[in-house]
């Protein structure tokens, strides 16, 4: 119940902007409706004067008061409901696009700044690719219902309603003929779509892990050449894929029995109510003009009273899914925000320096992973951090420019809090080069300038060169106005990360914080990131979180760090003399030399 | 289509049977309003014994149809069900007999797409091909047929209507079909903003770019909008433009037929039936309009299918030739490569020889080729001119199984699969025996974590073998490499995960416990090959030099230049 709150209210909060057209949409689409189940009435009022006339025609003695005034009147009448119908479903339908395509587009993009806004928490301990599925599945889903369900829903509601009113009001007996099977459509209907539901996620299952099992295989497909694992591979994709076989078709089977069930069941319905309606007149329970007028009638309403069981039982789980879709969207929009602290103090520059006091932290409150750490970096220093895989090195960093907060102890930034700064301006100070690089798809100049937009193409270059990149872009045949993505192979690992390390100088942070990458990359580039890293830090106060030992020597501290303590600190020299924790791993790198 | 012709072959019956059901499915439909038209005029003549005839007979053939609904769901899914799974194996064994160029050709993501979306589209294709393609021309030409039948005078009102019901059809999906790719671009290009600013989102937070980034996306989804809104206006007009066709048409022909009544008194019972083919013959061209968009997927995965199907293995194995023991000599003779659509070659006229035994460093720059080299001698690609050697053995002469048994290779991307340690090692060799898997692991160095495990050998590897760190994977993945006791080893690059302390121990380890094996490393540092029994120098493509460290940097400038950066900086370091 609190679910189908949560996913409503989420409906309602996009909705409501456009109640006025929604009422609108449902006034029209009662007109509507109102017209389409009126028209069969009087196609049965014609059919009636057209047999009455036929009657009185072929009576020698009536012939001469014969007449198709009525027959012409009941032809008028159809034609205007029938206008009237078609004009007001087009102008609700065009309505109903209208909102549909602007709500849905406030949905995209609420969700999108909710997500921009978001804690860095969040994005850490869910998987890209489920809140990534909130774009492609969810709201697709919610659009999907949007577009074929929920306004179809309310119109053969009310369909439904005026069918069955109208019906009753012209003959009770039919009517009844008509709506007696209903109870047991519906039963039927449910069976088949519990089962085809069971089925289908039985289907889903069996796939996925086949699809699971493809791409492992698939991507480590070079191991299985290598190693000459072909045989194997085929012989544990069969079983799956036979587990496949077996839940396809019941799947399959149960999923497509809806439509032709349905449609049968309807034809059905009709052959009764036609022959019924026949015995009606037969048995002279009717008048015979009256009775054919009325068998033309329900023919047509036996038809429309079948149509929206048959829409409202196939969009229950179009609907469904919508639902489950608006309900982890509304658990979205609820998640917290990062306190942005726009009141907060403005970090113009750095004049003493950085500090981190007794810092303790965890990301889960109950397994502490800092235990109470002191740094402290004087301006233009250089503190290099070191230390094994999990002792805490990349955790310092996230703490240093708020994308987690302390559980106690704090960072200072000239000796203040950083939860005292505002947040636009402590960021603005602080410049990053992550581990891993990222580029977005664009232009090489669209990446170098991803901080600072409105920067001029002369800083750009200026930036470039600092990073030593810049030969290797004008050596390309679009220069700066090359394009790159995630997957293209224009740039290597190593090149990406000098286009990472060019963005940050371009920003000219008074602050640095450099996570070495790990990856491997030849010996020339290497030597070029190690330059353009010093060019960075040049200047700068700056916090270097090593992985390969020979790039820090030069640093002014060096801190190690294990299991989130700090269990040496010093200069190179001085470290190597301790024959401490330090001295082992730098030896251990060095042993070829 | 043709690639499914066979699997349709095999289910002949399934489809005979198909076909009979939806022809009676069909039929009773049509049949429906004629038994309508009888049972109305028995009813204008008062006949009440033919009126209970025709009833019971419109209610036994709906009863009918209902059946032959339900079995042709049921030939429709068996038949789905084989052609799918079947054309699904079929696509899956033609990879496993791809080589290295025809998966990089296609990409190892794409093929995973094939397998998965493009056969889920061709399944829905055959779905629809025996439950709608089948249905609707019957449907069509039966209701046009009997239409004219019950009421021949108004045949040009049922041409009219196919017209326009046609040809409103095309014209709006002939739009329709260029507006849904401009749909998918855009959406394809709002989930890809959404997708980078995830990955990136710590770039985005740090350089304070949120507000651009929102304002990037709201651009994109502006446009989004614009082209829902046309398709959404399109397909407002459509059902009641249907509705007003069709409701017009009726209602002429009632106005016809009753202006003329007295000529033609049997039409009055005529009219409702002939009213119901009007529907039908609407019905049967918006569904057939609707299928045949969405089939048009289904056409397109079935071609990306075909290609796969279509393609050859760059490399095929003599599989005649005889299970051999291939000593661990190699040799290339003037052998060159050119990878496809390359322009340059890769390797350039390359000749060396090798012992059995001997320890082999490979240098160079990147892009010089060394990994070439090494996939040239494991036969992951054929040499577009010369030949290679193993064991003395021309290796288009040698069947796969004895090359792999041969030439293990290590891959500079260590791949693990979900499942075991033990059943990752022993992919490297069946049946490995515990005593073996500690064997390997010991030399890759990798006892020392996996003896930590509980669970030993049988600890788990988790999917993208996520719970192992570079390191470790790396050298499982050595150890995959060598419990085959192989004659010829190659590492790619293999040890850059591993601190030098434990990448000499592995190399330590090898010497001495493979000591009859050629060792191949490829290597960023000479220092990792500085004691090897002799390195080739790569430059461009051609091998330019080779001997022992010493005589290199006796004779190769090149080596003496990369050798000198190389120490420089070290000793620059170190200072």
């Amino acid at each position: 119940m609190r679910n189908l709150k949560d996913a409503l209210d989420y409906f309602k909060h996009y909705l409501r902007p456009y109640w006025k057209g929604l009422l609108f949409v449902t006034a029209l689409t009662i007109i509507s409706t109102w017209a389409q189940i009126k028209a069969p009435v009087y196609l049965g009022k014609a059919m009636t004067s057209l047999s009455r006339y036929l009657m009185a025609y072929s009576n020698p003695l009536t012939r001469s008061q014969a007449s198709f005034a009525d027959f012409h009147h009941a032809l008028w009448l159809i034609f205007l409901f029938f206008l009237l119908s078609v004009i007001a479903m087009l102008l609700a339908s065009f309505w109903i696009s209208y909102i549909s395509a602007y709500s849905g587009n406030n949905m995209q993009r609420g969700l999108f700044k909710k997500l921009q806004k978001m804690t860095i928490r969040y994005f850490d301990s869910h998987q890209d690719g489920k809140i990534l599925s909130l774009f492609t599945s969810d709201l697709d889903n919610i659009f999907n219902a949007m577009n074929q369900a929920i306004f179809e829903l309310i119109s053969q509601i009310i369909l439904y309603i005026g069918v069955i009113w109208i019906m009753f009001s012209l003959n009770i007996k039919l009517a009844f003929a008509t709506v007696v099977s209903t109870p047991f459509v519906i039963i039927v209907a449910f069976v088949i779509i519990r089962k085809a539901r069971y089925y289908i996620d039985n289907q889903q299952d069996e796939i996925s892990a086949l699809n699971g099992y493809i791409n492992e295989q698939i991507n480590g497909q070079k191991i299985i050449i290598t190693n000459g694992l072909q045989v194997k591979s085929i012989a544990d994709f069969k079983v799956l894929n036979e587990r496949v076989r077996r839940a396809t078709f019941k799947g399959q089977l149960y999923s497509g029995l809806l439509f032709p069930v349905m449609q049968g069941l309807s034809l059905l319905n009709l052959a009764i109510v036609i022959a019924y309606g026949s015995w009606m007149i037969v048995n002279g329970d009717v008048s015979k003009a009256i009775g054919l007028g009325l068998i033309v009638t329900f023919v047509q309403y036996s038809q429309q009273y079948f149509q929206p069981i048959t829409q409202i039982t196939s969009m229950y789980s179009m609907i469904q899914l919508a639902l489950t879709g608006a309900r982890r969207l509304t658990h979205i929009l609820k998640q917290p925000e990062e306190d942005r602290k726009e009141d907060g103090i403005e970090l113009k520059k750095i004049n003493k320096g950085v500090r981190l006091q007794d810092v303790h932290f965890g990301y889960d409150p109950d397994k502490e992973i800092l235990h109470g750490i002191n740094i402290n970096v004087d301006k233009g220093k250089m503190i290099a951090l070191v230390g094994p895989t999990g002792s805490g090195k990349t955790t310092v960093m996230n703490l240093l420019n708020r994308f987690y907060d302390v559980n106690s102890g704090e960072v200072l930034f000239d000796e203040a809090d950083t939860r005292r700064y505002s947040l636009l301006s402590l960021r603005k100070n602080i410049g990053i080069v992550l581990q891993e690089s990222v580029l977005f798809t664009g232009t090489i100049a669209d990446n170098i300038k991803f901080g600072m937009p409105k920067a001029n193409d002369e800083q750009m270059i200026a930036a470039a060169k600092q990073a030593h990149i810049h030969e290797y872009i004008e050596s390309l045949p679009e220069r700066y106005e090359t394009r790159v993505d995630e997957e293209s192979s224009i740039l290597s690992v190593g090149q990406k990360q000098l286009i990472s390390i060019a963005r940050t100088l371009l920003t000219d942070p008074a602050f640095l914080i450099l996570d070495e990458a790990t990856s491997n990359v030849d010996m020339v580039t290497e030597e070029k990131i190690k330059k353009a890293m010093d060019n960075v830090i040049a200047g700068r106060t700056s916090f270097v979180i090593a992985h390969r030992l020979k790039t820090i020597v030069e640093a002014d501290e060096i801190i190690v760090l294990k299991d989130g303590k700090i269990i040496e600190k010093g200069s190179h020299e001085q470290l190597l003399k301790q024959q401490g924790f330090y001295y082992n791993l730098y030896t251990n790198q060095m042993v070829f030399e | 289509m043709d690639i499914l012709k066979p699997y349709f072959k095999k289910n002949t019956a399934m489809i005979i049977g198909s076909v009979i059901t939806i022809a009676i499915l069909s039929a009773s439909a049509l049949w429906q309003p004629k038994l309508l038209q009888n049972i109305m005029n028995a009813t204008i003549a008062d006949k009440k014994e033919q009126v209970l005839n025709y009833g019971v007979q419109l209610i036994v053939l709906a009863l009918v149809g209902i059946a032959a609904g339900i079995a042709s769901t049921y030939f429709a899914s068996k038949i789905a069900q084989s052609v799918a799974t079947d054309l699904r194996a079929q696509t899956y064994d033609k990879i496993q007999s791809f080589s290295f160029g025809n998966i990089e050709h296609f990409s190892a993501g794409s093929l995973v797409v094939r397998l998965i979306n493009d056969i889920n589209q061709v399944l829905n294709l055959v779905v629809m091909m025996f439950t709608q393609l089948l249905r609707l021309p019957i449907l069509f030409f039966g209701a046009f047929i009997l239409g004219i039948l019950t009421i021949p005078r108004l045949w040009w009102i049922e041409i009219l209507l196919v017209v326009f019901v046609l040809g409103l059809t095309g014209a709006v999906f002939a739009r329709m079909g260029s507006l849904f790719t401009r749909f998918q671009k855009w959406i394809d290009r709002l989930n890809l903003i959404a997708k980078e600013s995830l990955q990136g989102i710590r770039v985005v937070k740090s350089f304070n770019q949120e507000g651009n980034e929102i304002a990037k996306f709201t651009n994109a989804a502006k446009q989004l909008r614009g082209i829902n809104l046309t398709i959404g206006y399109l397909f407002s007009l459509l059902i009641p433009s249907f509705m007003l066709i069709a409701n017009l048409l009726i209602l002429l022909a009632v106005y016809l037929v009753g202006s003329t009544i007295t000529s033609h008194p049997g039409e009055l019972a005529a009219i409702a039936s002939y009213i119901s083919y009007l529907m039908q013959l609407m019905f049967a061209i918006i569904i057939g309009a609707m299928t045949m968009t969405s089939s048009s997927r289904g056409l397109i995965s079935l071609g990306r299918i075909k290609e796969i199907l279509k393609t050859k293995p760059d490399v095929q194995f003599d599989s005649a030739a005889p299970d051999t023991e291939l000593l661990g000599s190699v040799e290339f003779k003037d052998v060159t490569f050119s990878y496809p659509d390359a322009k340059a070659p890769a390797l350039k006229n390359i000749t060396f020889s090798v012992y059995p035994g001997d320890f082999i460093g490979i240098v160079g720059s990147t892009g010089s080729g060394k990994s070439t080299l090494a996939q040239l001698m494991a036969r992951l690609y054929d040499p577009t001119k010369g030949a290679v050697y193993i064991g003395g053995k021309d290796l288009k002469h040698v069947n796969e199984g004895s090359l792999r048994k041969t030439v293990s290779f290590v891959l500079q991307k260590a791949i693990l699969f979900s499942g075991s340690i033990a059943d990752n090692l022993k992919q490297g060799k069946a049946g490995a025996t515990e005593k073996e898997l500690s064997w390997s692991a010991n030399i890759a160095q990798a006892s020392e974590f996996v003896n930590k495990f509980e669970e030993g050998f049988d600890h788990r590897v988790e999917e993208r073998s996520s719970n192992y760190s570079g390191g470790q994977k790396q050298r499982l993945s050595i150890a995959r490499g060598v419990v085959g006791k192989p004659n010829i080893l190659i590492l790619d690059d293999s040890t850059s995960a591993l601190d030098a302390k434990s990448e000499k121990l592995v190399q330590e380890a090898l010497a001495r416990e493979l000591a009859k094996t050629t060792v191949f490393m490829i290597a960023e540092k000479i220092a990792s090959v500085i004691n090897a029994d002799k390195i080739l120098v790569l430059d461009q493509g051609r091998l330019v030099s080779s001997g022992t460290h010493a005589e290199l940097l006796q004779k190769s400038q090149v080596y003496r230049d990369i050798y000198a950066a190389q120490l420089a900086k070290n000793t620059g370091e170190v200072r």
